[in-house]
């Protein structure tokens, strides 16, 4: 019995230990009293990319010897949450979702930085228009844009000259023609190269939300009050129709098998990097991507093709951002807006980090520094992002919840499932406002 | 007089010494029921009562709780566009899954009784799959049912057929899904195997004396005996149908393709395709813990518990006419 | 389990060697009947086997496979690439996932067995009021879909500031678990009152004959609720999913696994040749435990 007791509690104490061994490795702050030498911050960004961030990180350490700061990288918007709501936060987080931006602020989880700006003399018109909508909800100030994403369009040259094209699409009917001329089959009829692949869900540039084609179609998600009106605003059927028509000439069916045999999107056999994808709307990082993995790949870039209604929008396209800010339950604050001041604002940081990952820096300032090696097609991104057509998806307090309805729609939609296009869309603008009521605490309309 | 007087004084003794020794019994059945008590109300009788408490409020776990009434349910019933296909799909789960599981077992189990070589072999290979840990499970049969480059579309392709889309396909998802199922059955085909050898033999041979085929022997004899083990299969496969949540993430997650590079979040792969494997569970974890919508999740929990309820007591009470118990056992 | 052949031996083992002898063989019609309907069983089986067998084999074939070959339509690597199984744990933490694994499983197993055992031995061999709504309780509790209790218990753990380790994941069985304390229940229901009464004679206290002559009878029972906790918690997915997702120091093989496709480049190979990597230990200790383990499924089902 005795024996039994003593090896009970040998276990108990063991997997007490266990447990705490587990438990999340803490990533608060060094415990020391105001002058805090230990900080962290948490990014999305992982492998070579997150190489690039702590580059930048370890120049602002040497010229801040006061303060360490650590970083840790593969966070993702979940994390970021759970670690707010068990109160165990690092001291600066940034997210790649900038739709997020409105929950973040809305509920407090990250500290309003109004005074930290004020108090540092910051004009917040250094940030391009966008960013600044994109970093704030309702006059609420929560974060600060840090590296954006811009869409663009990337085409295979080689390609092009073996059908006798000579420059890029510059609308949508053109991209559908071209599109069907640089399509190559198989002997049983499937898909061997895609001149442009139609379908939502496929890669990043292919959001199921619609998001990467909303400005090339001038497209708005909301009205002033912030109702939803993908109903009311043509350009959305419009667009809708356009995409299911590709979509039916190549075959739904066949589409779908294409995709399921294509590679993953992030590893080094990317449909387009590999020669089965002929031209395709992505974010600036391609780039980079491309360079590191397949640098005799004969591509160009250039702004997306816009809707025929709408020739001027050319040179417009989607953008978001990486926005970066201090979560509520901080204790070093002013280190934290420190290293969040540096990163975001200095424009030697932002050009070396944009030269590392080729994300388009955030500051006008930093926009034409010298410090920002010199690549033409990335330069084609820069472009598109200052271009005042270029749009970001609209910041709501429920995050990109509705997102994820318009997504639950356009697959049905893509797929002949979806029925009468307008009724589809009447439908989903009423869902769309009782999902944000719901998420306000508004109860029920 | 003394013997009178040493007569009470025994009584008296015994129930002092009855009652301190109930008093040991009951601290002793204390001290050994004391774990599940702690158990018992911390983790199942407190997140009840939470859950009812929390469904009326509006929770995101970043403030505190606010009281909204019934207005979690209103959206419930009448205005969340998911919810509909989510509890469609798990009806259609419950009602097709469980019923070939049994059917697919006890086929199984009656083919293993009577072969009589090898019979130990083909147990131990129908049993296997039941041991996959189900996210294994599932990642494999995405993978064997890619439409594209899986093998059962290749060999489909030899022979002449163009393959469906299996996990890409509304309309092949959750029939793929049954099939990952119906291998997995290696537990409760043992189950019934037990229960068949277990069938006294001279039922049997009775029922051929009065002439009874193969198939009326198995419906007057077997199906009757074994009915115990049917119910407890039937109860089991709903209550876990009521459930269904890894196999059906895993699903959608990997058959969607998405890579999820660290960070991207802007895309929400459950339920792929198009909501056909967007089960209740599913629905309520993207709610709690995807929205962090927590007064929302704690209302959809409520109705689940409910039904959950309801069903498996409205099967135990139906059991009662087609259930045959030997007298034994309960 | 023994032999299959239980019911058939009754009529051949047992009967006299002279009433063999009078008896005689049934027609050629029917014996042929008999054979077909032999064969026709085995048919059914192999072709059921195989098809059974099939996933197993193709997983094995991919892991074995270059990644080009894997997304084109071969189905038979070539050459056979060992190499994989070594490539997986440098693409991936396998090791940390299976530590975390082998603590949430072996911690949690033996709390169930720890706190499950006490709790069964009440409620069968102890008579004391209310012992059969305890009882009820427990069957209740068996019936309650765990998914129903997740939010609270979520955001309490979330204000233990647990969230993000294995603590809200192995705690919990050492407070009871109701399919443990219902399965050893029933066993312990079976042991012959004699031998406690024996103990009792003997001067043991309750608590000494639980220890000693219950656990020793109760082995089968015990290995098979040991066996099933350990399995069970290895294959977990739902409750790691909550809590570690966003902390991947401690994620579990489960999580891992499914998080594999995306961590760097998506290789299906790779994936297949990790996915036979987390099959095979419970297959392992399958083969290694088949009585254990079949006699546990058993106790379950038939005297359930």
């Amino acid at each position: 019995m005795r024996r039994v007791g003593i090896g009970l509690l040998v276990a108990l104490v063991l997997g007490a230990a266990l447990i705490a061994a587990t438990a999340r490795t803490s990533a608060t702050a060094g415990t020391s009293g105001a002058k805090a030498d230990n900080i962290t911050i948490w990014v999305g960004w992982s492998a070579a990319e997150l190489k690039a961030f702590k580059g930048v990180v370890a120049e602002y350490d040497s010229k801040h010897p006061e303060v360490t700061v650590k970083v840790v990288g593969g966070i993702n918007d979940d994390k970021i949450t759970a670690a707010i709501r068990s109160g165990k936060v690092p001291d600066v987080v940034s997210s790649f979702t900038s739709a997020n931006v409105g929950q973040y602020c809305n509920s407090g989880a990250w500290l309003d930085l109004k005074p930290f700006l004020s108090k540092d003399k910051i004009d917040v018109n250094m940030f391009p228009k966008t960013s600044q909508y994109y970093t704030q909800y309702k006059g609420k100030r929560c974060a600060l844009p840090l590296l954006a994403d811009v869409y663009g369009f990337y085409y295979n040259k080689k390609m092009f000259k073996a059908a006798g094209l000579t420059s890029p699409p510059k609308t949508m009917s053109q991209l559908s023609s071209y599109a069907k001329k640089l399509t190559k089959k198989n002997s049983d009829g499937s898909i061997k190269v895609a001149g442009y692949n139609p379908f939502l869900g496929f890669y990043a540039g292919n959001a199921p939300d619609l998001s990467a084609y909303a400005p090339l179609f001038a497209a708005k998600y909301v009205d002033g009050s912030g109702k939803s009106v993908l109903s009311k605003d043509p350009a959305w059927s419009k667009m809708l129709k356009w995409q299911k028509s590709l979509v039916d000439w190549y075959g739904y069916k066949k589409l779908q098998k294409f995709n399921a045999g294509a590679a993953d999107e992030f590893s080094a056999s990317h449909a387009f990097e590999i020669g089965k994808l002929a031209m395709m709307i992505d974010g600036e990082w391609r780039v980079a991507f491309i360079g590191r993995e397949h640098p005799s790949l004969d591509y160009g870039t250039a702004p997306a093709p816009v809707d025929d209604a709408h020739p001027e929008l050319y040179g417009a396209g989607y953008v978001n951002g990486t926005i970066i800010g201090i979560p509520k339950g901080v204790k070093h604050k002013d280190q934290a807006w420190a290293l969040v001041k540096y990163l975001t604002t200095d424009s030697h940081a932002l050009a070396i980090f944009s030269n590392g990952v080729r994300n388009v820096p955030t500051t006008k300032a930093s926009l034409t520094s010298s410090d920002i090696k010199p690549d033409a097609r990335f330069k084609t991104f820069l472009k598109i992002f200052t271009n005042s057509n270029s749009k970001t998806t609209p910041i709501t307090a429920a995050g990109n919840a509705y997102g994820s309805l318009i997504q639950a729609f356009t697959v049905k939609w893509q797929a002949g499932h979806a029925g009468d296009l307008a009724k589809g869309l009447q439908k989903l603008d009423k869902q769309i406002d009782a999902q944000l009521k719901q998420a306000q605490a508004g109860g029920v309309p | 007089m003394a013997s009178s007087a040493a007569a009470t004084v025994q009584p008296l003794d015994r129930t002092r010494a009855r009652r301190k020794a109930a008093w040991r019994r009951r601290r002793l059945v204390l001290l050994l029921m004391s774990p599940w008590l702690v158990g018992f109300s911390v983790f199942f009788g407190y997140p009840l009562v939470m859950s009812v408490y929390l469904s009326f409020t509006h929770y995101d776990l970043l403030s505190s709780p606010k009281w909204i009434g019934t207005a979690n349910y209103r959206y419930l019933f009448t205005q969340d566009p998911q919810v509909g296909e989510a509890v469609k799909n798990t009806l259609w789960i419950i009602a097709v899954m469980v019923p070939l599981q049994v059917v697919f077992a006890f086929g199984v189990a009656s083919m293993l009784v009577r072969a009589r070589t090898g019979a130990g072999f083909f147990r131990t290979i129908f049993y296997l799959p039941a041991l996959a840990p189900p996210v294994a499970a599932t990642l494999a049969f995405v993978y064997i049912l890619n439409p594209a480059t899986g093998p059962v579309n290749i060999l489909l392709k030899h022979l002449g057929i163009d393959g469906p889309l299996w996990f890409q396909s509304p309309g092949w998802s959750k029939p793929s899904l049954v099939m990952l199922g119906v291998w997995g059955v290696g537990n409760i085909m043992i189950i019934f195997l037990a229960a068949i050898l277990d069938v006294p033999r001279h039922l049997y041979e009775s029922a051929e004396l009065d002439g009874a085929g193969p198939l009326q022997r198995l419906r007057w004899v077997t199906l009757p005996t074994i009915s115990p083990v049917i119910l407890f299969s039937v109860v089991i496969g709903v209550i876990a149908g009521l459930q269904y949540f890894t196999q059906a993430y895993v699903a959608a997650n990997v058959a969607s393709g998405q890579a999820s590079q660290a960070g991207d979040q802007t895309v929400n792969n459950l339920g792929y395709p198009e909501a056909s494997t967007l089960f209740y569970p599913v629905l309520l974890y993207q709610h709690g813990f995807r929205y962090f919508n927590m007064g929302y999740a704690s209302a959809m929990s409520v109705l689940l518990l409910v039904v959950a309820f309801t069903i498996t007591v409205l099967i135990i009470r139906n059991s009662r006419r087609w259930v045959h118990y030997a007298g034994a056992a309960k | 389990m023994g032999s299959l052949r239980r019911g058939g031996q009754v009529s051949t083992a047992s009967v006299p060697v002279a009433a063999a002898l009078t008896r005689r063989k049934p027609p050629a019609s029917v014996r042929r009947r008999r054979f077909l309907l032999a064969v026709a069983n085995h048919s059914l089986l192999i072709v059921a086997g195989i098809a059974f067998l099939a996933p197993f084999v193709f997983i094995a074939l991919t892991a074995l496979m270059t990644n080009g070959q894997a997304l084109s339509e071969h189905l038979w690597p070539n050459p056979f690439r060992w190499q994989n199984f070594v490539d997986v744990f440098h693409q991936a933490p396998i090791l940390r996932w299976a530590l975390n694994t082998m603590i949430y499983a072996c911690l949690a197993t033996l709390g169930v067995l720890v706190s499950s055992v006490p709790v069964a031995y009440a409620l069968s061999r102890i008579r004391w009021r209310g012992r059969n709504v305890a009882f009820g309780l427990v069957l209740i509790a068996l019936m309650l879909p765990p998914v129903v209790s997740v939010v609270p218990l979520y955001v309490m753990w979330a204000k233990l500031g647990l969230v993000g380790g294995l603590g809200p994941l192995i705690i919990p069985n050492w407070f009871g678990d109701a399919f443990s304390i219902f399965l050893l229940r029933q066993f312990f229901m079976t042991i012959p009152e004699e031998y406690l009464d024996a103990a009792r004679v003997d001067g043991c206290g309750e608590l000494r004959i639980l220890a000693t002559v219950v656990l020793r009878l109760a082995k089968p029972a015990i290995a098979a609720v040991a066996l099933f906790s350990f399995l069970y918690t290895f294959n977990d997915f739902f409750l790691p999913l909550l809590y570690t997702r966003e902390n991947p120091s401690s994620w579990v093989l489960q999580i891992g696994l499914s998080e594999f496709r995306s961590l760097h480049q998506v290789q299906w190979n790779l994936t297949m040749a990790a996915t036979l990597l987390v099959m095979a230990p419970v297959i392992i200790v399958f083969f290694l435990a088949q009585r254990v383990f079949v006699e546990g499924v058993t106790l379950t089902g038939v005297k359930g």
